[in-house]
C-alpha cells in the first residue's frame, strides 16, 4: 500500500515537472526558432521586449491565453474541443520513461520505448480529430496528410531504433544508456551511423517539421489541421509539438548519443545538451531546405529509408549473432 | 536503374552544401539596419527615391526653373500637383499632395527644364494627411537658404544630395524624433558631405 502510494505519488510530481519542462521548452524552442531564422537571414530577430528579445516568446504566450476561444459554426463539438487535449496529454505520458540522469527518472519501466512508440502514435490521431472536427477543406487535407506521413515515417524509425535494440539487448532506456560510455567514441551513433541517419530524418517526418512540414503547409493549406483553433486549443498543438519535438530529440540522445553520459560529470545537464543540439540542428534544416513535395516526401520514405533500414537491421542482427 | 540510385547518393551532397551556406550565414553579422538606434548612411540615401521635390536654380538657387508648362501636372496618374501660373512664365504656387503620389516618376521625366528630382526624404512621418501636401516653392527656398550659409566646394554635384532628407546625418546619426511631422514635413537640409 505504502509502495504503491508512494509511486502514485512520485507519478503526480513528475507529470507536474514535465508539464512544466514542456512549457519552458516551448518558450525557449520559440525564442531559439525565431533568432537562429533571423541570423540565418542575416537580421536580428526578436529584438524589442526584453533584453535581446528574450521576453518576445513569454508575451506571445499571455497572447494566447487572453485570447477569445472562437468556434466556427457546423464543427463536431465533441471532437473540436478533444483533440488538442488529446494532443496534450499522451506526450505528458511519454516523458515519464526517459532517464534524465542515472537516479532521474518518472517511472521506471523495463519496456520503455515500447512505451514511447505506442503513445506517439496518438499524437496523430488527435491531428485527424482535429482536421475531421473543424468542418474546413484546408484541416481535412492537412489532417490527411498528417496521417499518411506520419504513419509512413514512423517505420523507418521503429527499424532504426529496434537495431539499437538487437544491439543492446534491452528495451530499457536506461539499461541502453548505461551500456554507453561517457565520451563521444563510446557512443552507439558510431556503431549504428546509418540507423543515426534514418532516426534523424525520420524524426523530421515524425514531427511534422520543414522541410517535411506537408501537415501545415502555410503557403498550401493556411495552417492544415489546426486552421480553425484559436487561443489555447491553438496554444496546447503549439505546445504539444514542441514537445514532441523534444521527446523525440532525447529518444535520440538516449539512443545514439550516450543520454545522461557525458564527459567530467553524469546528470541531466548531459542529456540536455545533446537533445537541444538534435534540435538546434532542426531548426537550421528547417530555414535551409525547401519543403518537399508529397510524393517526394512518400518516395523519400518508401523507397530509401525503408529498405535502408531493414538493411540496417538485418545487418546488425546477423553480426549480434555472430559476435556473441 | 544504379545510376539513378547513385545520383540520389550524390544529391545528398547538395543537402550538405545548403547546410553549410546557410550555418556560414548563421555566424556571419546580421544584415539589417535596426532603425530607431541606427541609420543608414547618406552616400546609399542617395539613390533613394522619395517625394518629389524642385531642382535648384542654376543663378539663383532659390529661384526654380520650372515655366508652368503645366507638362507634370498632365502626367502625374494620381493628380498630386498643382501648379499656378503667375505673371511671368515663373509659379506663383506649386503644391504637391504626396498622399495620392505613387513615386512613379512621370512628372521628373516629363519636365522639359529639368526643374523635378527626386528627393532623399527617407524619414518621413506625419500626423494627419493634411500635412502631405507640400508647398514645395517654400521648400526650394528653404533649402536655397541653408545651401547659401553653407556653401559645398564642389557647387554642381550639390544639387542632387544637397537636401538628404531629415536630420539624419552621417556624422550625427540620431535618429529624427519620429512622429515630429513638423521635422518631416519641412526639413531642415543639410548640404552634401563632400
Ligand atoms: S511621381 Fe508620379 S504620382 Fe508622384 S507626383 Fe510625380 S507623376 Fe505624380
Ligand atoms: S513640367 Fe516642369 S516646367 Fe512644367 S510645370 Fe511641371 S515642373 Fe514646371
Amino acid at each position: 500500500m505504502d509502495l504503491s502510494l508512494a509511486i502514485f505519488v512520485q507519478i503526480i510530481v513528475a507529470a507536474l515537472l514535465v508539464i512544466g519542462l514542456m512549457v519552458g521548452n516551448a518558450v525557449v524552442m520559440v525564442y531559439m526558432e525565431r533568432k537562429v531564422a533571423g541570423f540565418i537571414q542575416r537580421r536580428p530577430g526578436p529584438y524589442e521586449v526584453g533584453p535581446w528579445g528574450t521576453l518576445q516568446a513569454l508575451c506571445d504566450s499571455m497572447k494566447l491565453l487572453a485570447k477569445q476561444l472562437y468556434r466556427p459554426g457546423n464543427v463536431d463539438i465533441i471532437l473540436y474541443y478533444l483533440a488538442p487535449i488529446l494532443a496534450f496529454f499522451p506526450v505528458l505520458l511519454l516523458f515519464l520513461p526517459i532517464p534524465f540522469g542515472p537516479y532521474l527518472t518518472a517511472l521506471n519501466v523495463n519496456e520503455g520505448i515500447i512505451l514511447i512508440l505506442a503513445f506517439a502514435g496518438l499524437g496523430v490521431l488527435s491531428n485527424l480529430l482535429a482536421g475531421w472536427s473543424s468542418n474546413n477543406k484546408y484541416s481535412l487535407l492537412g489532417a490527411a496528410r498528417a496521417v499518411s506521413q506520419t504513419v509512413a515515417y514512423e517505420i523507418p524509425m521503429i527499424l532504426a531504433l529496434l537495431a539499437v535494440v538487437f544491439q543492446c539487448g534491452s528495451m530499457d532506456l536506461k539499461n541502453v544508456t548505461e551500456q554507453q560510455g561517457a565520451w563521444p567514441w563510446e557512443w552507439n551513433v558510431l556503431t549504428q551511423p546509418l540507423a543515426f541517419f534514418i532516426y534523424v530524418v525520420s524524426l523530421v517526418g515524425e514531427t511534422n517539421r520543414a522541410p517535411f512540414d506537408l501537415p501545415e503547409a502555410e503557403s498550401e493549406l493556411a495552417a492544415g489541421f489546426h486552421t480553425e483553433y484559436s487561443g489555447m486549443g491553438f496554444a496546447l498543438f503549439f505546445l504539444s509539438e514542441y514537445a514532441n519535438m523534444l521527446l523525440v530529440s532525447l529518444v535520440a540522445a538516449v539512443f545514439f548519443l550516450g543520454g545522461y553520459k557525458g564527459p567530467v560529470a553524469d546528470g541531466f545537464w548531459w542529456i540536455f545538451i545533446k537533445a537541444y543540439a538534435i534540435m538546434f540542428f532542426l531548426v537550421w534544416i528547417r530555414w535551409t531546405f525547401p519543403r518537399v513535395r508529397f510524393d517526394q516526401l512518400l518516395n523519400i520514405n518508401w523507397k530509401w529509408l525503408l529498405p535502408l533500414s531493414l538493411l540496417n537491421l538485418w545487418l546488425t542482427a546477423i553480426i549480434v549473432k555472430l559476435l556473441i | 536503374m544504379l545510376k539513378a540510385i547513385w545520383d540520389n547518393i550524390k544529391g545528398l551532397y547538395s543537402l550538405v552544401v545548403g547546410l553549410s551556406i546557410t550555418g556560414r550565414y548563421l555566424l556571419s553579422p546580421v544584415e539589417t539596419i535596426h532603425y530607431p538606434r541606427q541609420v543608414v548612411d547618406d552616400e546609399i540615401l542617395a539613390s533613394f527615391r522619395g517625394p518629389i521635390q524642385l531642382t535648384l536654380g542654376k543663378k539663383d538657387p532659390a529661384q526654380t526653373r520650372c515655366v508652368s508648362c503645366q507638362m507634370c501636372v498632365k502626367a502625374c496618374p494620381g493628380h498630386c500637383l498643382k501648379v499656378t501660373k503667375g505673371e511671368a512664365k515663373a509659379p506663383v504656387a506649386w503644391t504637391y499632395d504626396f498622399s495620392y503620389c505613387c513615386l512613379c516618376g512621370a512628372c521628373v521625366e516629363s519636365c522639359p527644364t529639368g526643374a523635378l528630382e527626386f528627393s532623399h526624404k527617407v524619414y518621413l512621418v506625419t500626423v494627419s494627411r493634411e500635412e502631405l501636401i507640400f508647398d514645395l516653392l517654400a521648400d526650394l527656398k528653404k533649402r536655397a537658404a541653408t545651401r547659401a550659409e553653407a556653401p559645398t566646394p564642389t557647387g554642381s554635384a550639390a544639387t542632387g544630395s544637397a537636401s538628404i532628407a531629415a536630420s539624419a546625418g552621417s556624422a550625427a546619426p540620431a535618429p529624427p524624433a519620429a512622429g515630429t511631422a513638423a521635422a518631416a514635413a519641412q526639413p531642415s537640409p543639410k548640404p552634401a558631405q563632400a
